[in-house]
């Protein structure tokens, strides 16, 4: 049976490949997500062994304060810890290190790097250290307050030449200096395609953070002692009033990797997720594919039957079958892997993050997971049309159209109903107050009761969704409407991956639209000023605080207030937090930006006090008058007195304080925002002129009025939908295959009906219509399931959120009517090859069949 | 249609028709240099051993397939100057057929099987002439039924009502009731013979059965791929005892 059953895979290499392929979409994205991740680990953590090469030890401050997701501030330290180091025994050269927010600007005084996504724009201390990984190629070193050094990639790219003037924006506001060398990064001209802006270190500190302090002091051993050694006695060696600590050069190299490599194993699982439901969706497509072919080989399997094969024979066989299937799918698609993965290194570089030439990492895990997930994956979506095959009865094998009967239809909609029911009954509980993880659960439910249900559903809706195209086309629309409807299970089980893929972007379109609108009802009524100007949309960096001054002092300007955020350790119940607080300017902000604060104006605000959220007061039983101790960055300790609860707390968080707090301290900070209130009578044009005068000044910032940036802050939420419309991408292409081959399959199996027509009198061109048309229904049929389905997903998302301050429920109209147009095109992309193939059957041959 | 005029006139004709399989010393001449006309309002039977190129030959005279020589005229039109889609209405509007097997789209009713060609042409025909087409099968009450609720023989009858519905100039019918039992395929040749007699129709029709060929109104016996020998009105005696002296 074996070899009978490699020749039937053999003989039929068509249906083969066209299984395959199935199998090849789904393992491709997982391999490619495998090499890629793996790839941008290997990279980064290459670049990271390169920068401290020459690092024998790395002296910092011991103080950190973490914020999660990866952000953490840690303190500065005195710049005269360099020297201190220097002297220490052992210790053959030290330099102090900044790494902080500068942003060069053009020679058409557009900034460079890119607004948003994209590659880090840094400024950074060059010495003459012999460690130093920054090597000047053309001209000198900096050494200078108004000199710098820029790195060669872009320098090149904004043609800045030794001897120019350039522009420099960062924490110490925007300033000339005299472009003296270009540098290089080790062997890379730039790593990773970020811009760097570099300084000797004094100008570095005064600049690019604070007078007289640095990040930390990278050093060099003489070679006496181990680097464990030395780093245990230059910490013993300094005062320890500077809470410092000693890294060596392999921990210093460890730990950055680590970082990073934690925020590539979010992006990886990300990933990863997105190729799991591309193969979730591909077990559907392999699922319907056995089936067909199971159920148009009903005679041949029927005549094995009656010669004497077994019933395990028949579905060996078939399993075997799947098997090869998954073999040469899976090998096939660990290749396919590889462009894939070059492709995404593609899609990196056009958003200018430029990834150090080396070739893509190929490793075992990726091989040993993608083909044991291919395999598996195959075989079980094959088990059950295996079984089905072999219950095949040896005497049922005259038919002559291949018919895989729907079963029972009470009986699966029976099923479906005890799904359904029970989804809702966990859906109940969760709204009566129980957990929402059983969301999750319900969705399932839900998910699997339509999935059994598609096959009693598929005939009445296709013959519904059909209706238009039997009234547009005549016979030949009726005929699809009929060849739609004539094999439920196909259509339905064709339809589903469509269903899932539409259902998942209708729920994610459903959430982005409600936060959409909760954005805009929000910013609406928190912000009441005319203009804004923001800093771009990083993370780190912003404008210096002295901007907002600036801009208070124009003549239109009635008022201006900057907007900041920080990060700090809050003491709340005995126990100290790390929180990100807003900086406000109490003074100014009155009439801009309301926090709705209770009965209480926010020039209250003093440098010795706090503001508390409703929430955040209620949770720790805080009142006002209440002390909190707050640690700020640099490490200075507060008792600040709350003055002030307020109720709007979706910007600003659950703590505010006055920007009076940093004075005196080391903390470098920035405004994010300026939000500007225009005196009354006042042109919206002259004061537009008379803004863009002081931003320009300072060099970056883009000022919008209210309404752009209102639209702008509900817009950001695209961004992140763009991205899960690509990752989604993938299934909606595996679905559009799916479609494909089981069109093929049916324009095979209907050979003969076909030849009928043609010779009865129906043109090429109406063939092509009716198999079209099928394909539109099918796919509407996915699309209309999915929407509903996906609408009910993105309810129940939102319903989840609700503690988060989510309270409404939009309905997508516009995007409803995208996918469905969408839906029919993809219908008709996909119909595309099978039409022409079935213009291509050959009369005579498709009547001499019997 | 039942003038005399018409009467004589051809509606289809063969001459010199070759069709070749292979070439060299391996070629097959399934056709070897046949003419023939078909006269309106005749019933044609053409009779042969197997393999003797009668299927052939109605194939390439509809239009299904195409001569290596030689010319076909339907209608007076040559078929060889068409291309795909005036061949295909050609066969939608002038050219009838009935299969061995198979001749209904399952998907359809079998009224809409009837008015296919009509319905693909977005057409409604003679309604007079369909009501008469549709009583004469004598369906009755089944016209909406599906090919697969029908018996062989009603479904060979409807497929009989589907080439008449056009009123085509020639019916082309390969075994017709190869796959039937004598007493079914007795009453699909009655209603084929009243669909000439009645409606003056056209019809060739290929067959190996002498009591079927003697419905027709002539015989063309084929060997080798030529004409051997004709037949005017038949009986089943006479064909049977051709059939012998031509050795088959
Ligand atoms: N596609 C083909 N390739 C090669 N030879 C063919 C092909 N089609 C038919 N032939 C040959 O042409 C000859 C005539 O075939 P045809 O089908 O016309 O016979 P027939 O008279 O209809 O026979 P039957 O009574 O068995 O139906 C036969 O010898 C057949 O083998
Ligand atoms: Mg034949």
């Amino acid at each position: 049976m074996f070899r009978i059953a490699l020749k039937g895979v053999l003989a039929r290499k068509a249906r083969l490949f066209l299984t395959s392929i199935a199998v090849v979409l789904g393992t491709a994205f997982l391999s490619g997500t495998y090499i890629f991740s793996d790839t941008l680990t290997t990279t980064f953590d290459q670049l990271f062994a390169d920068i401290y090469k020459n690092t024998d030890g790395y002296v910092r401050s011991s103080k950190v304060i973490d914020a999660g997701f990866g952000q953490e501030e840690r303190q500065l330290i005195p710049i005269s810890t360099i020297d201190l180091v220097r002297k220490i025994p052992g210790v053959s050269g030290a330099a102090g290190n900044i790494q902080a927010f500068a942003r060069i600007i053009g020679k058409d005084g557009k900034p460079l790097g890119k607004d948003g996504i994209g590659p880090p724009t840094f400024g950074s201390s060059i010495s003459n250290y012999k460690g130093e990984l920054w090597k000047i190629s053309k001209g000198v070193l900096p050494t200078k307050p108004d000199e710098l050094a820029m790195d060669d990639v872009n320098a090149k790219k904004a043609k800045f030449q030794v001897g120019d003037s350039v522009k420099v924006v960062a924490a110490g506001g925007s300033r000339m200096f005299k472009l003296v060398g270009i540098a290089r990064h080790g062997d890379v001209r730039s790593p990773g395609g970020a811009t760097f802006a570099l300084f000797d270190i004094n100008t570095a500190s005064e600049f690019l953070v604070k007078s007289g302090f640095i990040d930390s002091v990278l050093l060099q051993s003489d070679g006496t002692l181990s680097d464990e050694e030395l780093a245990v006695k230059i910490t013993a060696a300094l005062p320890t009033d500077l809470d410092i600590e000693t890294l060596t050069g392999a921990q210093i190299t460890q730990e950055t990797q680590d970082g990073v490599g934690q925020r590539l194993s979010f992006f990886a699982t990300l990933l990863s997720v997105f190729s799991f439901i591309a193969l979730g969706v591909g077990c559907f497509v392999i699922y319907n594919v056995f089936s067909i072919t199971a159920a148009q080989r009903q005679r041949e399997n029927a005549l094995f039957r009656a010669i004497g094969a077994s019933k395990r024979q028949i579905t060996q066989a078939m399993l075997i079958e799947a098997i090869a299937v998954g073999i040469i799918g899976s090998v096939t698609g660990l290749f396919a892997g590889v462009l894939l993965a070059q492709g995404l290194s593609g899609v990196l570089r056009v958003t200018g993050i430029d990834l150090p030439p080396g070739s893509l990492v190929f490793a075992q895990h990726t091989v040993v997971t993608v083909l044991i997930v291919g395999m598996v994956v195959t075989v079980i979506s094959a088990i059950m049309p295996a079984l089905r095959a072999g219950k095949v009865p040896p005497l049922a094998a005259m038919r002559s159209t291949a018919l895989d009967t729907a079963g029972s239809i009470r009986r699966r909609v029976m099923i479906a109903a005890a799904f359904a029911a029970s989804g809702f009954v966990v859906l109940l509980a969760v709204i009566r107050g129980a957990d929402n993880v059983l969301l999750g659960i319900a969705i399932l439910l839900v998910f699997i009761a339509v999935l059994i249900a598609g096959p009693a559903v598929a005939r009445p809706v296709s013959l519904f969704i059909g209706r238009p195209a039997a009234r547009l086309r005549g016979i030949t629309g009726a005929m699809a409407r009929q060849n739609a409807a004539r094999n439920p299970k196909r259509t339905s089980r064709t339809a589903a991956p469509v269903l899932i893929g539409v259902a998942l972007v209708m729920a994610v379109t459903v959430l982005a639209s409600t936060i959409r609108a909760e954005i805009t009802d929000i910013f609406s009524k928190q912000f009441t000023g005319d203009f804004t100007i923001n800093a771009d949309d990083r993370f780190f960096g912003g404008f210096n605080p002295s901007l907002a001054d600036d801009i208070n002092a124009l003549p239109g300007v009635q008022r201006a207030s900057g907007f900041g955020v920080s990060i700090a350790n809050v003491s709340l119940s005995g126990k100290s937090k790390s929180k990100f607080v807003t900086v406000i300017d109490p003074q100014t902000i009155d009439g801009i930006f309301d926090i709705g604060l209770i009965a209480i104006s926010p020039k209250a605000l003093t440098k010795e006090g706090i503001f508390i959220s409703q929430k955040a007061a209620d949770k720790n039983s805080l009142i006002l008058g209440s002390t909190i101790a707050v640690e700020l960055s640099d490490g200075s300790e507060h008792d600040l007195i709350v003055q002030g609860i307020y109720v709007r707390d979706q910007l600003v968080g659950g703590y505010t304080v006055s920007r009076q707090l940093f004075e005196g301290t080391v903390v470098s900070r920035f405004d994010a925002a300026i939000f500007v209130l225009k005196k009354d009578g006042v042109k919206d044009s002259d004061i537009r002129t008379s803004l863009t005068g002081v931003i320009n000044k300072y060099g970056t910032g883009k000022l919008l009025s209210k309404s752009e940036y209102i639209k702008k802050q509900a817009s950001q939420v695209n961004q992140l939908l763009g991205l899960i419309y690509g990752l989604l991408f993938l299934s909606v292409i595996i679905a559009i295959v799916g479609i494909i081959i089981t069109l093929l399959l049916s324009v095979h199996e209907r050979q003969r009906e076909i030849g009928l027509m043609r010779a009865v009198g129906m043109t090429k061109s109406q063939v092509r219509t009716t198999v079209r048309w099928e394909s539109v229904i099918t796919s509407l049929l996915g699309a209309v399931m999915g929407i509903l389905l996906g609408l009910g997903l993105g309810w129940v998302v939102i319903f989840s959120l609700r503690d988060q301050g989510i309270k409404r429920f939009t309905v997508p109209t516009t995007g409803t009517f995208v996918i469905l147009i969408l839906s029919f095109i993809i219908g008709v992309i996909a119909a595309a090859y099978p039409a022409h193939r079935a213009t291509k059957v050959d009369l005579l041959a498709a009547l001499a069949m019997t | 249609m039942n003038s005399p005029l018409v009467n004589t006139t051809v509606a289809a004709a063969t001459s010199h028709a070759v069709k070749q399989y292979g070439s060299g010393d391996g070629a097959i001449y399934a056709l070897n240099d046949i003419s023939v006309d078909f006269i309106s309002g005749q019933f044609t039977a053409i009779m042969g051993p197997s393999g003797s190129g009668k299927s052939t030959l109605m194939h390439c005279i509809a239009g299904l397939d195409q001569l290596t020589s030689g010319s076909t005229l339907i209608d007076g039109v040559d078929l060889s100057t068409l291309n795909d889609k005036e061949l295909t209405l050609m066969r939608r509007e002038r050219i009838g057929f009935i299969f061995q097997a198979f001749n209904l789209v399952p998907t359809l009713s079998a009224e809409e099987n009837i008015r296919l060609p009509l319905l693909l042409g977005n057409k409604s025909g003679d309604p007079e002439w369909i009501k008469k087409v549709i009583d004469t099968v004598g369906l009755g009450n089944r016209l909406a039924h599906r090919p697969s609720e029908l018996s062989g023989g009603q479904q060979q009858r409807v497929a009989v009502a589907r080439a008449l519905a056009t009123q085509p100039r020639i019916i082309f019918a390969d075994e017709p009731t190869g796959n039937v039992d004598s007493t079914t395929g007795t009453e699909i040749l009655t209603f084929m013979r009243r669909a000439v007699d009645e409606l003056g129709q056209t019809i060739v029709m290929v067959t190996h059965d002498p009591v079927s060929a003697a419905f027709a109104d002539r015989i063309i016996f084929l060997a080798d791929g030529k004409i051997v020998d004709e037949m005017l009105e038949p009986t089943a005696t006479k064909v049977l005892d051709r059939m012998k002296s031509l050795g088959s």
